[in-house]
């Protein structure tokens, strides 16, 4: 066992499969740690932003006021008095205000301010200046008059005698984007203003759920059928490859879209939906391992065992199961990633688990869809999605190829 | 030659017996569920119209068509008598139009979108795995996990990719529809060239995922072939290594074969996802707009001509297979 | 003496395993087989035996590699030419094989007419359908193959039919050596018989020049070929008619192998039969001293230290042991182990 699966992590296709498939599953578990909103919270108010940094505006105009300690770049002036500018009004004021440059503090903008609008007139022509000059200096006027205009925003509220004004935000006030709720939507809000990152891992938990039930059911009855079918032959074995041949050819999806639509909104859970899955998607198990018992049910240590009086389910326990191990796992993997993505079909369809305090990927897709986020460039709301169902199945598919490489060395490389 | 024949007889008569049980999971499976189905039909009807004689009249159709009162069975061959006729009733989400005449227009769509782009897709990723599998060394390394993530993406992901690409970003391509929404169905030049253009992103869509899996069990096979026995022994006959690279790849594809008919229906399944992003007028669109309609005659109307879809193909890719590898005639012969 | 047909001179080839092992499975071996002539090869499994069938092919490609040596087939030295030429004018043509497997040798989707025709236009023969078609339709009836199988795929056939379908396509283009890999281990009794009778008549009848039949199952090379060849580790031990060799074993290990089997004939009812013990040794490493000492019940430490050369005896034989023929014959007339200070040539 031991040895089985040492030689299981060296083969690089299963451990590439197996790292991908455990960092998304530990994103799963970690993240929430951290972010502990919930994952369907509506947090913007319009739909599809894109990602990024967005402060909430009525935080912004409810706030008391502060006292800002900011640093120099937050002064409109000082943004607008560059060092290239200061020099200028500097020249200006030494040629035509004829201040010795002593007096002029450059470094102190609201000093040069003053000097410069005792000293400028826009009306006045100075001579000796070129047109272009006179222009830049007037709209730098205007600028430095802009910079130091005050006049803000009037807030009101509703009060006794109609609107009140309860508050100024000057033009000048600053705020401390630190104090203030900020969000970073890494990966923006999708229709509903909810943070897609957010979503996206619970999504990814849910869907990972419904796949591994869905693997384990199917996994179920397609080793149970296949052990009785493949052990027990005759009528039995019949029957159950008469019945897995019918369910192969007539389309899983098919039997899928039926019951999920009949079971009804109502019923229709998570866990009815990853049941629904995993019920029809058994024949593939079935079928390899009935060919598996075929071939194990002839050999000697079954036959001794058989001699040996031992009761069928002994047999099936100690002697043939163990010998196909292998191939039911690989198979079950197969199933998780086949039933997450089953889910995903099934509910763009509109037959997805009908849920509104959960997602999973395929709610995603289809609320995404729904609302044309294809149509209209909103890619962050779908790509991520997609990239992470094709991620797992990826990483699953990985680990099965590197599995079937171990467990079958004619393959190998 | 008689056991040929027996072997393609019991083929037939097997897929036949499919049909019927597939027919019966259609009709059985909605009819398993509390409460009888007209009901549900009627109060559905109900809130997917406005017009209340509109509703009446579906209800009654729907009692009669039903047999309500009548036992399963007698249902049942009613039921099944009306659907040979190709009989399904009348739609709820589309009323007055009959079941059957939106299925006919819509699966000629569907059938020319994905018969070609999966036998392309089948072809060009056996000639990629085959490539791959006889190159070897950098060419199968980088390619390899190339085939194998794009094979893992879901279809309907495939066409979003494409669509996002091709006709928001570059504009290239139309984003939505079988033909211009300007155009009226005629035999003109341009409605031809409206349909080509809309043809392209869903029919490469669901090329490309066809490919990655294609290619990644052609690739597996051709490995397994290239070790065969009869290869070191040709080469010890002096045959040269393109002969024989020819017998390997001619034996590595014939069971791709039976795997495409073996996962004909899932490949369907995704395509028709995919179809639905696109709003391709074909069945998946109207599954879609079935489901969203809550009009329950065209949903079962739906699957059960997807089923017979998926039986035929896999019947002909049966038959074909038995005729073009020996290996299943001397199967039939022990 | 006839014509040699096929010259082996000191011939070193290696095999690298899938962890970049190399194995030295033919390690100097030579050998003559004559025209009309035919040579079997003995040995247990892993000895070498079916590397040297490759390797006497003069084609290599991995997991067997070329290290030196000599192959001149019919006086044309084939060691030194482009492998591309060898394929082409040699294999099939001068030098044929018959794999170990035939279950598997053959193509199963395509007919077996269709595979001649292609070993014939892989030489370059220039002959219509038609012509090919009665040709090997003749070749078959000469051979007791039915007419029919020419137009069957290799999975209608059986087991047995199979294996001679193989050979008759081996020979079909008359080669002057053919290289037989145990052709008839894995059949029942009955078509071994077959498969063995159809090689008999291939050399009756002309078809192949001269013969190497490679197998571990001793009374058939007794009754099959002119002379054994014994081979163990990866060298020959011992050379001698098929008679001498059965009854007049010099080497120890070749002594111990014909140990191990029962001829009919007069003068071995009161032969008794051995069996060696342990296991050859791992050729990835070969021994320093004699391959064999390890093994061997007459082994002296000199043995494990000294690597023997072949040496030749009786004009014709030859054998691989430090010791004098005359002091192993006395060795095996006393059932004893030699003394310590024992006498080497």
């Amino acid at each position: 066992m031991k040895n089985t699966i040492k030689q299981v992590f060296h083969s690089g296709k299963f451990v590439v499969g197996f790292v991908i498939f455990i960092t998304i599953l530990l994103t799963c578990i970690i993240y929430p740690l951290f972010v502990k909103d919930d994952p369907l919270a509506m947090l913007g108010q319009g739909n599809f932003f894109k990602p990024g940094t967005y402060v909430s505006q009525e935080e912004v105009a409810l706030e008391k006021s502060y006292t800002l300690k900011l640093p120099r770049e937050f002064s409109k002036l000082e943004m607008v008095l560059d060092m290239d500018t200061r020099s200028q009004i500097q020249q200006f004021l030494i040629k035509y205000a004829e201040i010795p440059e002593a007096d002029i503090d450059v470094t102190n903008a609201e000093g040069l301010v003053q000097l410069w609008k005792a000293n400028y007139d826009p009306d006045v022509k100075y001579s000796g200046m070129t047109s272009a000059k006179r222009k830049s200096f007037r709209r730098l006027n205007n600028e430095i008059i802009a910079a130091q205009r005050d006049t803000g925003v009037i807030i009101a509220e509703e009060g006794e005698d109609g609107l009140e004004k309860s508050k100024t935000i000057k033009d000048t006030d600053f705020v401390n984007t630190k104090d203030v709720q900020t969000r970073t939507f890494i990966l923006g809000t999708d229709n509903f203003g909810r943070d897609v990152l957010t979503e996206l891992v619970a999504a990814t938990k849910s869907s990972l759920k419904i796949g591994l039930i869905a693997g384990l059911v199917a996994t179920a009855i397609g080793l149970v059928l296949g052990l009785l079918a493949g052990y027990m032959g005759g009528i039995v074995d019949n029957l159950i490859t008469f019945v897995t041949n019918l369910f192969t050819v007539i389309p899983s999806f098919v039997i899928l879209i039926l019951i999920s639509y009949s079971v009804g909104d109502k019923a229709r859970g998570i866990m009815v939906v990853a049941v629904i899955i995993g019920i029809t998607s058994w024949p593939w198990t079935t079928r390899s391992v009935r060919s598996q018992v075929i071939s194990l049910r002839n050999r000697d240590h079954v036959n001794l065992s058989k001699l040996s009086g031992h009761s069928m389910f002994r047999i099936i326990f100690t002697d043939i199961l163990p010998y196909i191990a292998s191939y039911v796992v690989m198979a079950m993997i197969l199933q998780i990633s086949s039933g997450i993505l089953a889910e995903a079909q099934l509910s763009m369809i509109g037959l997805g688990p009908a849920t509104t305090t959960t997602a999973t990927l395929g709610l995603m897709m289809q609320w995404a869809m729904t609302y044309s986020a294809h149509l209209n460039g909103s890619w962050w709301a779908y790509f991520p999605v997609v990239v992470i169902i094709a991620l797992i199945s990826f990483s699953l598919n990985l680990m099965n190829t590197g599995l079937d490489q171990v467990f079958n060395p004619q393959l190998r490389d | 030659m008689k056991g040929v024949r027996k072997y393609y007889g019991q083929k037939i008569f097997w897929y036949i017996l499919t049909l019927i049980f597939a027919v019966i999971l259609n009709f059985v499976l909605p009819r398993l569920m509390p409460g009888n189905p007209v009901s549900a039909i009627a109060s559905r009807a109900a809130s997917g119209m406005t017009d209340a004689s509109a509703i009446q009249k579906v209800y009654n159709e729907y009692a009669e068509k039903f047999g309500v009162n009548l036992p399963m069975y007698q249902q049942f061959f009613r039921w099944f008598k009306n659907a040979i006729r190709g009989d399904f009733g009348i739609s709820f989400s589309q009323y007055p139009r009959t079941v059957s005449d939106i299925i006919k227009s819509a699966v000629w769509w569907t059938i020319a979108l994905q018969l070609p782009a999966i036998i392309v897709g089948w072809i060009l990723g056996n000639i990629l795995g085959a490539i791959a599998a006889y190159i070897r060394g950098v060419f199968d390394k980088a390619i390899l996990p190339l085939f194998l993530f794009i094979g893992n993406f879901p279809a309907f992901g495939m066409a979003t990719i494409l669509m996002y690409i091709f006709a928001i970003k570059l504009r290239v391509a139309p984003a939505s529809g079988g033909y211009g929404f300007d155009l009226i169905p005629n035999a003109s030049w341009t409605f031809f060239k409206s349909i080509i253009s809309h043809y392209q992103l869903p029919f490469w869509s669901i090329v490309l995922i066809t490919i990655g899996g294609q290619a990644i069990g052609m690739r597996s096979m051709s490995i397994y072939e290239l070790n065969a026995d009869y290869v070191k022994y040709s080469r010890f006959l002096g045959i040269k290594d393109r002969k024989i690279v020819g017998y390997v790849f001619r034996n590595a594809m014939l069971p791709q074969i039976t795997g495409l008919a073996l996962s004909l229906g899932t490949m369907m399944g995704g395509a028709l996802v995919a179809e639905m992003i696109f709003s391709y007028p074909g069945l998946g669109t109207t599954l879609l707009s079935a489901v969203n309609g809550q009009d329950y005659p065209l949903l079962s109307a739906c699957t059960l001509i997807i089923t017979i879809m998926v039986l035929i193909a896999n019947l002909v890719v049966e038959i074909l297979y038995g005729i073009i590898d020996p290996r299943v005639k001397a199967n039939q012969q022990d | 003496m006839g014509k040699p047909m096929l010259e082996v001179k000191h011939l070193k080839t290696k095999y690298v395993t899938r962890f970049h092992e190399d194995v030295y499975a033919v390690d100097d071996v030579s050998l003559v087989v004559e025209e009309g002539k035919s040579l079997g090869i003995a040995g247990e499994s892993g000895c070498g035996k079916s590397t040297l069938a490759l390797s006497l092919m003069g084609y290599y490609f991995a997991p067997l590699h070329y290290i030196s040596g000599d192959i001149i087939v019919d006086g044309k030295n084939i060691s030194g030419m482009n492998p591309d030429d060898v394929r082409k004018t040699v294999l099939g043509s001068d030098v044929a094989y018959i794999p170990q497997a035939a279950m598997n040798a053959l193509n199963p989707t395509q007919k077996i007419i269709r595979f001649i025709e292609d070993v014939f236009q892989a030489h370059g023969i220039k002959m219509t359908k038609k012509e090919i078609y009665d040709m090997a339709r003749e070749r078959f009836a000469e051979l007791g193959l039915p007419e029919e199988v020419l137009q069957k795929h290799a999975v209608e056939l059986s087991g047995g039919m199979k294996q001679r379908t193989v050979i008759a396509i081996s020979t079909i283009l008359s080669p002057k050596v053919l290289i037989a890999d145990e052709p008839s281990s894995a059949l029942d009794v009955t078509s071994q018989k077959m498969v063995i009778r159809m090689m008999r008549q291939l050399m009756e009848k002309g078809y192949i020049k001269s013969m190497i039949f490679i197998t571990h199952e001793l009374p058939l090379l007794y009754n099959v070929t002119d002379d054994i060849m014994v081979m163990y580790a990866g060298q020959i031990v011992e050379w001698g008619t098929a008679k001498e060799m059965v009854f007049d074993p010099i080497h120890p290990y070749a002594k111990g192998l014909m140990g191990s089997i029962i001829v009919p004939e007069e003068g071995m009812k009161t032969h008794a039969l051995t069996a060696l013990k342990g296991t050859p040794p791992n050729l990835k490493n070969p021994p320093k001293g004699c391959r064999f000492a390890d093994r061997c019940p007459y082994a002296v430490p000199t043995c494990q230290a000294l690597a023997p050369e072949p040496k030749e005896f009786e004009e014709h034989r030859m054998y691989r042991c430090l010791m004098s023929v005359r002091k192993l014959r006395e060795v095996y007339e006393n059932g004893t182990r030699p003394e310590f200070e024992t006498e080497f040539d």
